[in-house]
């Protein structure tokens, strides 16, 4: 022995338990505690469970975060890597652990299906609907490859189908589509056109009707994605003819559409047969060319709709000020950018941006913040094509990506990157799931399980869309933010 | 004691040379039997494939999804489709046996419709197939193409024209500009090579005599200098004063293919007896660079040309080899050529296996062709 005094026992420290769940909170003088330093998740979970702790009459396993970030090793391990010593008091904030995403249904389709959205009691289009929804009448609205619009009911019965091509429904593909109230949807595609429908169902609720209200031309490339804003009766749109569109669903309020871009402009014989009824025919309020390759997704800012952002194949992120029509701020990523999300973030809005290069780039997109990325979601083996947040929790998303899974984040679930990955801020997915019926084999270039879009509501959970032409569920709640369960 | 491998200049590594292909990202199956060429269009949108199934097909290149299809061949294969270059029109030509079809796909706009319809029209207004020359005994000269509608059932399909040769069409080759190409009928001896105007619906042929088989052309991208492949040797041609400036002899048994880099002063040369060749034009008649990475024949090669210092090679036993390939301004210095990828995935059948190579006008993508009936997207 070199005269150092071993000590009998594993070191110690002092740590505070936290949470901001009061289901579970400690009484206030057993918030405190002394803990060998070699313990990891699961024991803390087990000293937190019992008699003289919490006393649960059942275990609840937790999981622990230390400064925002899960404890992902032992303690000991932790304070070196922080250059921490064990006389410092830990806080430990403590949340109920994390809930695997159970497989619930599929709603098979005759074709691939490109996108999906939800009408629920907590979503958006609800909250800009006149009326509540009836009880248990929930839908789900998919885009497919076939040109067609399908409402459902949660038990999986198409409730209505949109009219076909020859008569006034889509005359292509099918890539995006939303509720902008629970009467009312649009949709747009490979057709070039927006379509907004009028939507009514029957007094027992078990049969509807999706009538074409209005078509909206002026893209001259697809439409990969659209966003809706309800209040104000605006539609944003992202073509591959490197434009954004913004649109008005009024009717009355629309511009003229552009005669040269009209079906009857179409000289092809072929296409001749497939013409228009007397749906009304109109043009963009305004299309802004500030891409300088084809855009992939629009969405508006959730806590401003003056506010749009874009990103697109030219690998940028764009913001702009819809009131003028101008593009205010760009941001510049290494990768063409194929999907996006705004995300309330921890104490900022967070943009989440998904590439061609297999990732997902975290970045803050306001004006005054000039570090351009935040964070990177790295596992995806493929184009990350659907982005949606979690709709109970400040720091979850899903993805969905062309290697045929939707992957779940927590961005309090980080580590530091590896050389390979360039260092920065990395995380991993804390759930991914499969497409059903694979069984989790692998399908080269994604080939048949590609996952096209994504959606993740509080009532039905996360709601997927893909080439294996179905939609397919998996109960979401309270993944990311047990407590509120 | 130096070791002279020391001497050696250091090449990069792999990793450093970032980003190129690395993984499969999309399949593209549909075609029955060996799809034999595949070409992305000017704007990287759509994938166009053609094959032993007599069909030609277009496909959303980022999802794999086939957006169209029409069977232009009765018997023959679809040996080669190529996109014409520019984005004011989308037209694609495609070759079946001795017929070469221009096409407008129902796919485009109505606007971008119309102008491309309009490009491939405008020649029948110079009526080039009626005036048949007469030869000095007074016998009508049979013109050496036809330029004619391919019939109702192609033409409701968008397929618009057809100009047919006298013999199976290998090869065509754009002129950047959009008004000229040039196909290659290797069995056609005199007539092997042609120069289509499209503008005019004329073909001329502008050699009398060339020294070998050809295999294949290609336009110089910025100067007017045309490239001819026989089996052994590559020459250059003015096009304009119509002499031959330089031949080239990459030292291959049997050319299978080549490509003109964007700068204009250097080629890479496949061969079937396996070999790639880099030619520093500026240099010397002889390969600068001579790459054996493959055990079979090497059947198409190809630069980025979308600002990538990328080139690919396929080859019958399967794979693709990605190479880094920096070109410098200075005439002093040579070409850093680094192997950075091999992609494997396609099988081989009946001793063939990747038939064709492209590439992503921006990206560092590219796009293969297999005998084993699939394209492949590699990102
Ligand atoms: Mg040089």
């Amino acid at each position: 022995m070199d005269g150092q005094s071993v000590q009998s026992g594993p070191r110690q420290v002092q740590v505070v338990f936290t949470t901001n769940f009061p289901d579970i909170e400690l009484p206030e003088g057993k918030r405190q505690l002394l803990v060998p330093t070699d313990v990891r998740r699961y024991q803390l979970s087990q000293i937190l469970n019992s008699e003289s702790m919490l006393d649960t009459p059942a275990p609840i396993p937790f999981d622990f975060l230390v400064n925002g970030t899960f404890l992902r090793t032992t303690i000991d391990e932790y304070l070196t890597a922080h250059g921490l010593s064990s006389e410092t008091t830990l806080s430990l904030q403590y949340v109920r652990s994390l809930i695997p995403p159970l497989y619930e249904a599929s709603f098979e389709h005759d074709d691939w299906v490109s996108c999906v959205d939800v009408l629920s009691e907590n979503s958006s289009a609800r909250s800009w609907s006149s009326s509540g929804l009836v009880p248990g009448s929930e839908r789900i609205l998919s885009g497919s490859y076939d040109g067609l619009l399908r409402v459902w009911n949660k038990s999986g019965q198409v409730i209505a189908t949109s009219s076909s091509a020859g008569a006034g429904g889509h005359t292509a593909s099918i890539k995006s589509a939303r509720y902008i109230s629970s009467t009312k949807v649009a949709s747009a595609g490979m057709d070039r056109t927006i379509r907004v429908w009028k939507y009514t169902e029957s007094e027992d609720h078990f049969s509807g009707q999706l009538k074409p209200a209005l078509e909206l031309y002026g893209h001259k490339g697809y439409i990969h994605s659209i966003d809706v804003h309800g209040p104000s009766n605006l539609i944003l749109s992202a073509s591959q003819d490197d434009k954004i569109g913004i649109w008005t669903s009024a009717v009355s309020s629309a511009p003229e559409a552009p005669s040269s871009l009209l079906p009857s402009a179409l000289t092809s014989k072929r296409r001749k047969l497939s013409t228009s009824t007397s749906t009304p025919q109109r043009g963009p309020l305004s299309l802004i060319s500030a891409h300088t390759a084809p855009v992939q997704a629009v969405i508006f800012n959730p806590l401003d709709p003056t506010v749009a952002y874009s990103c697109g194949q030219d690998h940028t992120i764009r913001t702009f000020d819809l009131v003028t029509s101008r593009n205010v701020d760009t941001r510049t990523t290494s990768h063409p950018l194929f999907s996006i999300a705004a995300l309330p973030g921890i104490s900022t809005q967070l943009i989440a941006a998904g590439t061609s290069a297999r990732h997902i780039t975290l970045l803050d997109p306001r004006v005054s913040a000039r570090t351009t990325q935040v964070m990177t979601l790295r596992g995806h083996t493929n184009l990350v094509s659907s982005i949606a947040p979690d709709p109970s929790s400040s720091y979850g998303l899903v993805s969905g990506s062309h290697d045929g899974t939707c992957r779940i984040w927590d961005l309090r679930s980080t580590r530091q990157g590896t050389k390979e990955e360039g260092g920065g801020v990395v995380g991993d997915a804390v759930y991914v799931i499969e497409r059903e019926w694979t069984k989790g084999k692998k399908a080269v270039g994604g080939e048949g399980v590609k996952v096209f879009g994504v959606n993740w509501d509080v009532e039905l959970g996360i709601v997927s869309a893909g080439e294996d032409k179905r939609v397919q569920i998996n109960r979401g709640r309270g993944i990311t933010e047990p407590g509120n369960a | 004691n130096i070791d002279p491998a020391s001497l050696l200049p250091k090449l990069p590594r792999p990793e450093e040379l970032k980003p190129f292909p690395t993984a499969c990202s999309t399949l593209f199956r549909g075609h029955e039997g060996r799809v034999r060429s595949l070409a992305l269009d000017p704007s990287g949108t759509w994938l166009a494939s053609g094959g032993d199934d007599g069909t030609v097909r277009i496909w959303e290149a980022s999802t794999g999804r086939q957006l169209w299809s029409s069977k232009v061949g009765d018997d023959e294969a679809v040996d080669v489709v190529r996109w014409r270059p520019g984005r004011e029109a989308v037209i694609l030509s495609a070759a079946a046996g001795d017929d070469i079809y221009l096409i407008v796909p129902p796919i485009q706009d109505p606007e971008t419709e119309k102008k491309s319809q309009d490009v491939l029209d405008a020649g029948f207004g110079y009526a080039t197939n009626a005036t048949q020359t007469l030869t000095a005994s007074g016998i009508r000269k049979e013109p050496v193409a036809r330029w004619a509608r391919p019939g109702s059932r192609l033409e409701e399909e968008g397929v618009l024209l057809k100009v047919s040769v006298r013999s199976t069409v290998k090869v065509i080759s754009w002129h950047r500009r959009g008004d000229f190409f040039s196909t290659v009928s290797p069995t056609a001896q005199r007539s092997a090579v042609a120069i289509h105007t499209l503008s005019k619906h004329l073909t001329q042929i502008p050699f009398r005599r060339l020294p070998g088989i050809p295999q294949a052309v290609q336009f110089h991208p910025s100067r007017p200098l045309f490239f001819v492949a026989t089996q052994r040797t590559i020459r250059s041609y003015d096009l304009q004063k119509q002499e031959l400036v330089k031949i080239i002899q990459p030292g291959a048994r049997w050319i299978s293919s080549f490509d003109v880099h964007p700068g204009g002063d250097n080629l890479i040369v496949g061969s079937y007896d396996r070999r790639l060749l880099w030619h520093d034009l500026d240099l010397s008649a002889r390969p600068y660079k001579t790459l054996r990475f493959h055990s079979k024949a090497i059947r198409a090669v190809k630069f980025h040309k979308g600002g990538f210092p990328l080139f690919a090679d396929a080859s019958d036993d399967g794979s693709l080899q990605i190479f880094h390939g920096k070109v410098v301004g200075d005439m002093m210095e040579n070409a850093t050529i680094v192997p950075v990828k091999v992609l494997k995935g396609h099988k081989v059948r009946s001793a063939l296996g990747v038939m064709d190579v492209d590439w992503h006008p921006k990206e560092p993508w590219c796009a293969s062709a297999g005998a084993d009936g699939t394209c492949r997207m590699w990102m």
